[in-house]
């Protein structure tokens, strides 16, 4: 196999290793806490701008090029989500599960809009060039790999940290909350403090997810938080692969990813002439088979856990 | 006592164009709350049904053609027969299950009608009509398009109609029923399958309705229907979740309040800067939300 | 509804994603065509694309590329965003292998994928449209080049034009995208130096479908003119419609982005007297540009003056002529081979003129491309210079009447 395959492969792993860093992100706070968050977009930006406007060297036009080191970057990314979902879920809580959705889905807009609109801090619509990536001076295919290498160590190492918290009593509270609300609060269980920290892990974690994604692009713009490559995907990995299960949130990003990239070379082999029409019909062929996956699937690639939605009354 | 010219400059340039922005929300609020009532989830290709009315309206145009206003019931049929089509072959296999998972169905379906569109119609912005349509002028100053009119003025017949059939009509009680107290609505042998067609048939319809003014006040392209879905989301939320009379105010409010804020109420600017626009409708839905979650019109029966 | 068809369907999907990258045809050479074919600027890519078409079938009907073989290109789609970019970039120049790249085509796609996997692979890209200066500045070992002039060339243009027509206060609006707020920003400072007043300076959301209330606000105090940095499809016709309809305005002036057909088409000539525009375009009296206007109609007989349609076809021919020049599929060797055949000096080649600049090529000869865009030399960053036009309408279409200098 040629270095360039390799090289391919080894982008595909990445992605997706970025993916499921954010789907787990995303399962903390749905297959933990039940919580609705249909704001991924919101503090995926805020780890992305967060560590570029920090990392990168200065530039004339614009707040910012502190041209710190990138582990620090990545930790004020970090804490920003972390510290935004607290006091989101603070104040949102009460809301029931769907209106939790649509109050993230605006203050992940809003978010996104100041930074498309403030260019003095964000770059604007130009963006962030030039962010430094790990690795980055090693010769082909090596710098890649060991960035391949961190991501996925970072993946894994979340992965055991998460599944041995959900073992452990805190983990067994979160689940008591989660099946029984009204019980675990008479039983004198702060559920709603509860809930706020585990909603700001799973920020903090899609903070991380968004500065390594700045770091990997080496650039940052508005179009990256675009909804559909954020929210939408991760949401798509997390239930495809089978919602509150950290195994399936991994590997759905890698299926949901693998599908979405791969797609295209699908419909690349098709005739000239289909050329022009050719993206699509990729993007219909994307729509489809998610349908497939969600109908032949429906409980999720592994299901191990069937999803169990939060407590709701009609209406 | 402010100047008469002033009262004409805000009534034409602020007042109106924020209904008519208002309308369009609101027919696809409408769709996005009743859909949301009976079936509980929420809808998020609705924003792409707009879209294919405007496309099926603009086929029928051109190959009869017919001014856009008068394609409108063909193309409303047209979008709610596929929308029920869509239910049939993507959203019931999921009627037992979370509704999280009809989300995230409908986020496929989403790209599945907009590259739909693209293939069939292609990607350049088009038009109804070409040129300019001189307005009609009041008052030496007071300058109103006819086409505002026309969809103002549907829009409320349309919501008018839609009241008495959620009142009066069988059909309408029923789906009330089931959006309401979905448990009691099927132990009185109400079928709920014929009421969630029924849903999608007007949802579908109201939907290509706007889709269609959308595209006589402005331009058709195949993301028309997708930048509007979250404003139409937040009209709905804003009129109370599962009323869709609300969520027609709902809509009617949001345009309102999009087209005054830049208004200069204060001093010579726009008390909004205009590419906040959106941002202010985003920021009253989450207001709201925290504050008085179950919308304006709690507790009011449609 | 869809449990065994699924079962099969993923088998051949499966199959057929991680087959080796279809045969590559060893009679073949392919041209990557990196562009943002769904995303914020879908609906200027077909057209783009039948440009890179006429290309191939120019050079497959005139002997074929590199002794015979059969030119093609392959597209792979940015979706508009970075991640998606680098995703594309990397099929192309890693999975597919292409020699050289035509694209992408926003600013951001084009750092995005030159900095992850252009320079890293060491393989030649020619952007036909991004105009951001960040890519004049970046550290591209030479691997980045573009045939359209950076906007911080355009803004100081437009404004001296306006200067020039006397218009010393106008009222300016562009788009939320990276295009419009780059030329906005390069000729909001050169207007103020050259003495003219922004009586309203409005940045508007080009998704929105009505500005009556940003024209009214840029109405005010009445400027003699509007300056409309926004896409015509997007949010451009629009703002001209609102704006003649309501009386606000009836002088504009727009740049490249309004230079489009559908102006003409959706608003009607007779409305739109005495509108101008500033544009990237060729030296008048070249050859080029009419020799690709006449072969792009009759091959796709679709309407003139779609956007950046010139730009596309020259960065194609030029990654045509790099490969042939360099005579082999060697990257390194291409990144050469562009500049010696772009010029300046040497044999005039034109748009269409293939089989010309390979016998010139075979005999030995030094060729210089001048495009439809542009004389298309590149400076030491990879970037043209440029001629900014000066264009009117007449009889239907877009008539070039002047070249304006800063």
């Amino acid at each position: 196999m040629d270095t360039g395959m390799i090289l391919y492969l080894l982008s595909l792993a990445t992605m997706t290793g970025l993916y499921a860093i954010l789907t787990l992100g995303l399962n903390l706070q749905w297959g933990f806490a039940g919580m609705f968050n249909a704001g991924i977009a919101g503090f995926f930006a805020i780890g992305a701008y967060a560590t570029s406007i920090l990392t990168t060297p200065p530039a004339e036009d614009r707040f910012g090029g502190f041209d710190l080191p990138i582990p620090l970057g990545l930790a004020a990314g970090v804490l920003l989500s972390a510290v935004l979902g607290y006091a989101i879920a603070r104040i949102c809580l009460r809301l029931k599960s769907d209106y939790l959705a649509i109050a993230t889905i605006g203050i992940a807009e809003i978010l996104r809009l100041i930074l498309r609109n403030e260019a003095w801090m964000t770059g604007g619509n130009r963006g962030i060039a030039g962010i430094p990536r790990p690795f980055e001076d090693m010769e082909q295919p090596w710098g890649e790999l060991c960035f391949l290498l961190l991501v996925a160590g970072i993946v894994v190492v979340l992965y055991v940290a998460i599944e041995r918290a959900w073992h452990s009593p805190w983990g067994r509270v979160m689940r008591a909350i989660r099946e029984n609300e009204e019980a675990a609060e008479a039983a004198g269980k702060d559920v709603v403090a509860f809930r706020a920290h585990v909603f700001s892990l799973g920020a903090a974690v899609m903070g991380l997810a968004g500065g390594l994604m700045a770091h990997y692009l080496k650039f940052i713009g508005p179009d990256a938080t675009e909804p559909i490559l954020t929210t939408f995907l991760a949401w798509v990995m997390l239930i495809a692969g089978g919602s509150g299960n950290n195994r399936g949130a991994v590997l759905g990003a890698g299926v949901i990813w693998v599908i979405w990239s791969g797609t295209e070379l699908l419909t690349q082999r098709l005739p000239p002439d289909w050329q022009t029409r050719s993206s699509y019909i990729r993007v219909f062929l994307i729509g489809l088979l998610l349908q497939i996956v969600l109908q032949r699937f429906s409980h999720g690639l592994l299901p191990e856990r069937p999803p169990r939605p939060p407590e709701s009354d009609s209406g | 006592m402010p100047d008469w010219s002033t009262v004409l400059d805000f009534v034409g340039l602020y007042l109106i164009p924020g209904l008519v922005t208002g309308s369009i929300y609101a027919l696809g609020a409408i769709g996005v709350s009743l859909l949301f009532g009976i079936l509980r989830f929420a809808h998020f290709a609705h924003g792409d049904l707009m879209t294919l009315g405007a496309y099926l309206a603009l086929s029928v145009v051109t190959g009869f053609g017919w001014p856009a206003l008068a394609a409108v019931p063909l193309a409303a049929a047209g979008t709610a027969i596929i929308a029920v089509g869509l239910d049939r072959a993507f959203y019931r296999p999921f009627r037992q299950r979370p509704t999280i998972i009809s989300v995230i169905a409908s986020f496929g379906v989403m790209l599945m009608i907009r590259s739909a569109v693209q293939l069939i119609w292609g990607v350049q912005s088009l038009e109804y009509k070409s040129g300019i349509e001189q307005p009609l002028v009041f008052f030496d100053q007071l300058r109103i398009q006819e086409r505002h009119i026309w969809i103002v003025g549907a829009t409320g017949l349309l919501v008018l109609a839609l009241h008495l059939l959620l009142t009066r009509s069988r059909i309408g009680r029923a789906m009330r029923a089931v959006s309401d107290e979905p448990d009691l609505a099927r132990v009185t042998g109400i079928s709920t399958e014929r009421v969630i067609q029924f849903t999608w048939l007007i949802g579908g319809a109201l939907a290509a309705t706007s889709g269609v003014f959308i595209g006589i006040d402005s331009h058709i392209d195949s993301y028309m229907g997708w930048n509007l879905l979250l404003p139409v989301f937040a009209a709905a939320i804003l009129g109370g979740i599962g009323q869709p009379i609300g969520a027609a105010a709902g809509g009617l409010a949001l345009g309102l309040i999009e087209e005054l804020s830049t208004y200069p109420w204060i001093g010579d600017n726009p008390l909004v800067s205009p590419d906040y626009k959106t941002g202010l409708a985003f920021t009253i839905m989450v207001a709201l939300l925290i504050w008085r979650p179950t919308g304006l019109l709690r507790g009011r029966q449609f | 509804m869809f449990r065994s068809f699924g079962k099969l369907f993923f088998i051949l999907a499966a199959a057929a994603v991680f087959a080796m990258p279809a045969a590559r045809a060893d009679d073949q050479v392919k041209i990557g065509l990196l562009f943002d074919v769904t995303g914020p600027v879908a609906n200027f890519v077909p057209p783009m694309l039948d440009a890179a078409k006429l290309v191939v079938d120019q050079v497959n009907a005139q002997g074929g590329i590199l002794g015979g073989k059969q030119l093609a290109t392959v597209v792979a789609d940015t979706q508009g965003a970075p991640q998606t970019a680098v995703d594309a970039a990397n099929k192309l120049v890693n999975a597919e292998h292409v020699p050289i790249v035509v694209g992408p085509l926003l600013s951001g796609t084009v750092l995005a994928s030159a900095q992850s996997v252009i320079i890293p692979a060491g393989v030649v890209q020619i952007s036909p449209s991004a105009t951001t200066p960040a890519v004049t500045t970046l550290k591209d070992h030479d691997w980045v080049f573009r045939v359209v002039p950076s906007d911080a060339y355009q803004g100081p243009v437009l404004a001296k034009l306006l200067i020039d027509k006397g218009l010393k206060r106008v009222a300016l609006t562009y788009a939320n995208n990276d295009y419009a707020v780059g030329i906005a920003g390069t000729f909001r400072a050169a207007y103020k130096k050259l003495g003219g007043v922004l009586s309203a300076d409005l940045q508007h959301d080009e998704k929105k479908t009505t500005f009556r209330t940003e024209l009214a606000t840029l109405a005010k105090n009445k400027p003699e003119a509007l300056v409309l940095i926004a896409f015509a499809g997007a949010s451009g016709v629009t703002i001209v419609k609102e704006a003649l309809e309501g009386g606000f305005f009836t002088q504009f002036v727009g740049t490249d982005s309004l230079r489009d057909k559908v102006l003409i088409e959706q608003v009607g000539e007779q409305n739109l007297k005495g509108i101008f525009f500033t544009s990237p375009s060729s030296p008048p009296g070249t050859p080029s540009m009419d020799a690709f206007e006449k072969a792009y109609s009759a091959a796709f007989q679709t309407t003139k003056d779609k956007l950046f349609i010139q730009q596309v076809y020259d960065a194609t021919f030029l990654a045509a002529l790099a490969i042939q020049k360099a005579g082999s599929l060697d990257r390194k060797k291409i990144r050469a081979a562009l500049r010696q055949v772009s010029g300046p000096g040497g044999e005039i080649v034109g748009p269409g003129d293939w089989k010309k600049a390979v016998d010139l090529i075979a005999a030995g000869r030094k060729i210089d491309y001048q495009g439809a865009s542009g004389d298309c030399n590149f400076d030491k960053s990879g970037d043209v210079a440029g001629v900014i036009g000066h264009f009117v309408i007449e009889n239907g279409s877009f008539k070039q009447v002047g070249i304006v200098t800063p």
